[in-house]
């Protein structure tokens, strides 16, 4: 499914209002065929909806969801059209009708399906009993946390930073003083393509050479991304750099709402100045190849690139209170 | 001939000397027009120049997006462009590489230039835009770019631009039977293909004395790895984009259009060769370019890689299987028991953790495989590198050693961090890869955690190099021919070296047209408390190393993975069969009583 792609960033309402849309033309369709007169059994319209949601779920979405997520989302599902199917006692009895004839073989055709159906579900639970008992060795999944708790304190080339009081130096307003309204008006627009407000206007565009304080420093943060976290991170930010193929866990997606613009600037500081290596257990400190950026850059400067990061994806950090 | 029509354009704006040395200069003019086109190309009419508001539009989407590699005036030299390799595009010429039009002249802009914006130039540091930026978004600021930003040269300038534009659409691509195959390996020959792609299509020909028209050294594609191809246009193996490629050449490089002196029948020919050396689920080997018949209906009937659309990469499997074998292990890639297992794709990247970090890191990817009997497990890792590089001069340091920035390795700082102090970028990494750099050796490496055993899941060392609670055991093969294993403990702790090693052997160890073939083979059971003792059955984390001496690379300066997890298979147990029977049969029972039940009940309603 090339033609149709995913939006990245607003693939789970995607998902749910796709859903949700086929669920709705399904009744549509369930409906008028019903007022057509040619209703569709209850029991094949339930069975078709629930192979349809599972389909969708394998199918549809990338990168693929595990089974067992799979599982979950089809043990829903099929609670839900359980429940349709048996809202009145009516309907609960033409669900089962297709069943139940089969099970008493009432006519030549469902005493033939009856002997199908007696052969095909041993050999079709014995054969899935097999699958699962020959050895398999297929990736093991390990969660990962990818907020773990930050510490109180984090000291970052000799200097101790208090996490819960320090400021980003470089957020200020035009008096020098920090501004987080001030900067969180000048950041690019949460729209398709978060793109600067305005390219005239030294305010907006951190390229324009009148650019000052916030603005400038935004470029400077910008120059120090694109010459060492882009690899990884991506030209847009979103996890998806020139090497994010050969690394696990894949690198962060900045535009993702659910990683920095959730996160106070502090924590974003402390991460990037330690790195994986610095990440406790939770983190998965052994594979993050996320360098600690001490080692690279002053303390200045990553909190420049921090800023650069909210600047370019268009989030705000996030507040103590 | 065609292209000495405009070849005064070349010579004017200078642009595509060597298109001009191969294909323009010393042919007569000709004031034909349609008649001197090459075969499956028409002319087309220059596009109308965009409204101002859209390369208004346009100028805040390069500001926000692009700015920061392609630079302020579209020079390609962003602040982006110091650590980059291949370097972002310089659009001031005009010169782009990925085309439709014939060899030296501007590209379409709503069709290359849009579907370049699109789909990303994989193997490089554009990426896709699309889901990222709308489709007018992408068209507003292309008009931006291509007015403002394309200096030398204009698409409205229409005494020097004309348009040669390939009916790729029209032309229907050659089925890609065994014999248009075997007719394209022919023809890369003729045609001198191999001089710069190598016998086997791996880049190694002449590899490093290429330049582009920027002077920055370029190599020559790797046909092993459509997915890298600057114009795959995230569909690497479609035939359709070789031949594009093939017949307009890259502007700007020294690969020519072959549009004039091949039919194009040939060039489908030789498009359907090239594609067929694309990897493969299993390989199918072409040795020095030579193709039998059994090979060639192998390469027609293949199926491709199955493509990440995420990475525009092969999908990794984080586990690597292992089969055990009867007898000796195999002593050469050509046993027919390395069939026996799936080889695995390894994706490598740049060490950029640590200093001295790769920025330009040239080995991307690698395979493996794993065959292991009673007593042994053995590796092949094979890996394309262009160069066969082998230390010549003796280094200060021991093998052992791993902080080398003390000897003078180092990683290269940008120059100056903002456009103003530094406009060209001289001294760049990538304009560095030219010359002037010291040739260390290639090499492979892998490291096992110890006691892997006792890594309370999913705990695991460091990969690089482990750390001080969990060390790991490194076993290093270099290509002077050393061969260590070593304990490390961390990043930046020196190595240990262990008696171990005497026990691990290089069985083979071979650079032929563009390839090393590695194979290292190493007892199972280590000693418990310095080297691992691997089990079948369980997984073991495992993490690759890869150097690559013409880069420079040495020491932590290097290619690494992911940690992946070997697997030696064990013999499938006498349970796998018994239960699902006895599952089967129970499910039998209780079908019968359910239906006997059922029948009970129908007759006592009938009764009653």
């Amino acid at each position: 499914m090339t033609w149709l792609k995913l939006v990245e960033g607003y693939m789970p309402m995607q998902m749910i209002s796709e859903l949700a849309c086929s669920i709705l033309v399904f009744a549509l369709i369930n409906w008028s065929l019903n007022r057509a007169g040619m209703g569709i059994p209850k029991f094949w319209a339930g069975v078709g909806v629930w192979i349809y949601i599972q389909l969708y779920l394998k199918y549809r979405i990338y990168p693929p969801i595990p089974f067992s997520v799979r599982a979950i989302y089809g043990t829903v599902s099929a609670c839900g059209i359980f429940m349709w199917v048996s809202g009145s006692e009516d309907a609960w009895q033409e669900f089962k009708r297709p069943v139940i004839n089969v099970m008493d073989g009432i006519s030549g055709f469902h005493k033939s399906m009856r002997t199908v159906a007696l052969i095909v579900i041993p050999l079709a639970l014995g054969g899935f009993a097999y699958n699962s008992f020959l050895p398999s060795f297929e990736e093991p999944i390990e969660l990962r946390t990818v907020h773990p708790a930050p510490p109180a304190t984090t000291k970052v080339h000799g200097k101790t930073f208090v996490l819960q009081v320090v400021e980003n130096p470089y957020r200020v307003n035009n008096e020098g003083k920090y501004d987080q309204a001030y900067t969180d008006a000048r950041i690019v627009e949460q729209a398709m393509g978060r793109l600067m407000k305005d390219v005239n206007d030294p305010n907006y565009n951190p390229w324009d050479p009148n650019a000052e304080g916030y603005t400038k420093y935004v470029r400077e943060g910008g120059e120090i991304f694109f010459q060492n976290c882009h690899f990884c991170h991506g030209d847009n930010l979103n996890g998806r750099g020139l090497w994010a193929y050969a690394f696990n866990p894949i690198p962060a997606n900045f535009t993702d709402a659910g990683t920095i613009a959730q996160l106070q600037e502090t924590f974003v500081f402390w991460r990037v100045s330690k790195g994986g290596i610095g990440l406790p257990g939770e983190g998965f400190p052994w594979a993050s190849v996320m360098p600690p950026w001490e080692q690279h850059l002053t303390v200045d400067e990553i909190w420049k690139v921090v800023m650069f990061e909210y600047w370019h994806t268009g989030y705000y950090p996030r507040t103590w209170d | 001939m065609s292209k000495s029509r405009y070849g005064s354009n070349l010579a004017r704006w200078g642009v595509c000397l060597s298109v001009s040395v191969l294909l323009g200069l010393g042919l007569p003019l000709s004031s034909g027009a349609q008649e001197d086109l090459p075969e499956g190309f028409k002319q087309q009419g220059l596009p109308s120049p965009p409204p101002a508001e859209q390369i208004e539009a346009g100028k805040r989407v390069y500001f926000t997006k692009c700015v920061w590699c392609h630079g302020v005036e579209g020079a390609g030299d962003g602040p982006g462009a110091v650590r980059l390799w291949p370097r972002p595009r310089n659009f001031n010429a005009g010169t782009f590489k990925i085309r439709h039009t014939a060899s030296g002249q501007l590209p379409l802009i709503d069709v290359d230039l849009l579907q370049t914006v699109t789909h990303g130039l994989p193997g490089s540091a554009m990426p896709s835009w699309e889901g990222i930026l709308t489709e007018q978004q992408r068209k507003d600021v292309l008009a931006f770019v291509t007015t403002q930003l394309v200096q030398d040269r204009s698409w409205q300038d229409e005494e020097f631009e004309e348009l040669f534009v390939l009916q790729l659409e029209q032309l229907t691509p050659k089925q890609n039977t065994p014999e248009s195959i075997k007719r394209g390996s022919e023809l890369v020959v003729e045609k001198k293909c191999i001089e710069c792609h190598g016998l086997e299509g791996r880049g190694d020909g002449n590899a490093f004395n290429l330049k582009d028209d920027w002077g920055f050294s370029i190599q020559p594609a790797d046909w092993h790895k459509c997915w890298n191809f600057r114009g795959s246009r995230q569909d690497p193996y479609n035939v359709r984009n070789i031949f594009r490629t093939f017949s307009t050449g890259l502007n700007g490089t020294p690969m020519p259009s072959f549009a004039d002196n091949t039919s194009v029948d040939e060039r489908w020919d030789i498009a359907n060769y090239v594609n067929s050396l694309c990897e493969r689920e299993h390989e199918i080997v072409a040795p020095q370019g030579q193709v039998s018949d059994e090979t060639a209906q192998a390469f027609s009937t293949a199926a491709p890689l199955p493509i990440d659309p995420l990475t525009d990469k092969p999908k990794s499997n984080f586990v690597i299987p292992s089969k055990f074998v009867e007898g000796d292990l195999p002593t050469d890639e050509h046993d027919e028991r390395w069939k026996l297992i799936p080889r695995r794709w390894l994706g490598m990247g740049g060490q950029i953790t640590h200093k001295p970090r790769n920025f330009v890191n040239r080995i991307d990817d690698m395979w493996v495989q794993a065959l292991y009997n009673e007593t042994h497990i053995e590796f092949m890792f094979r890996w394309d590198d262009r160069t066969k590089s082998i230390q010549e001069d003796e280094v200060d340091w021991d093998p052992t050693e791993v902080n080398l920035g003390d000897y003078g390795v180092e990683e290269q700082a940008p120059q100056g961090t903002t456009f103003a102090e530094d406009p060209f970028h001289q001294e760049s990494i990538a304009a560095k890869q030219k010359d002037g750099y010291a040739v260390y050796s290639d090499g492979v490496a892998f490291q096992f955690p110890v006691k892997w055993q006792e890594l309370p899941a999913p705990r695991k060392p460091r990969y690089f190099w482990g750390d001080e609670t969990f060390s790991v055991d490194l076993t290093k093969w270099t290509a002077d021919g050393t061969l260590g294993v070593y304990e490390g403990t961390g990043w930046d702790q020196d190595l240990t070296e262990l008696d171990f090693q005497e026990e691990v052997e290089v069985v083979k160890a071979e650079w032929a047209n563009g390839r090393w073939t590695v194979i290292v083979k190493r007892p199972l059971k280590g000693d418990y408390e310095e080297v691992a003792y691997l089990e079948a059955g369980k997984y073991i984390p495992m993490v690759f190393f890869a150097w690559d001496g013409h880069n420079g690379d040495v020491g932590r300066k290097m290619a690494v993975s992911a940690f992946y997890y070997l697997v030696m298979e064990p013999p499938i147990p006498l349970t796998t069969y018994v239960y699902p029977g006895l599952i089967t049969f129970g499910i039998v029972i209780i079908e019968g009583w359910v239906l006997g039940r059922r029948a009970n009940r129908r007759k006592e309603k009938g009764q009653a």
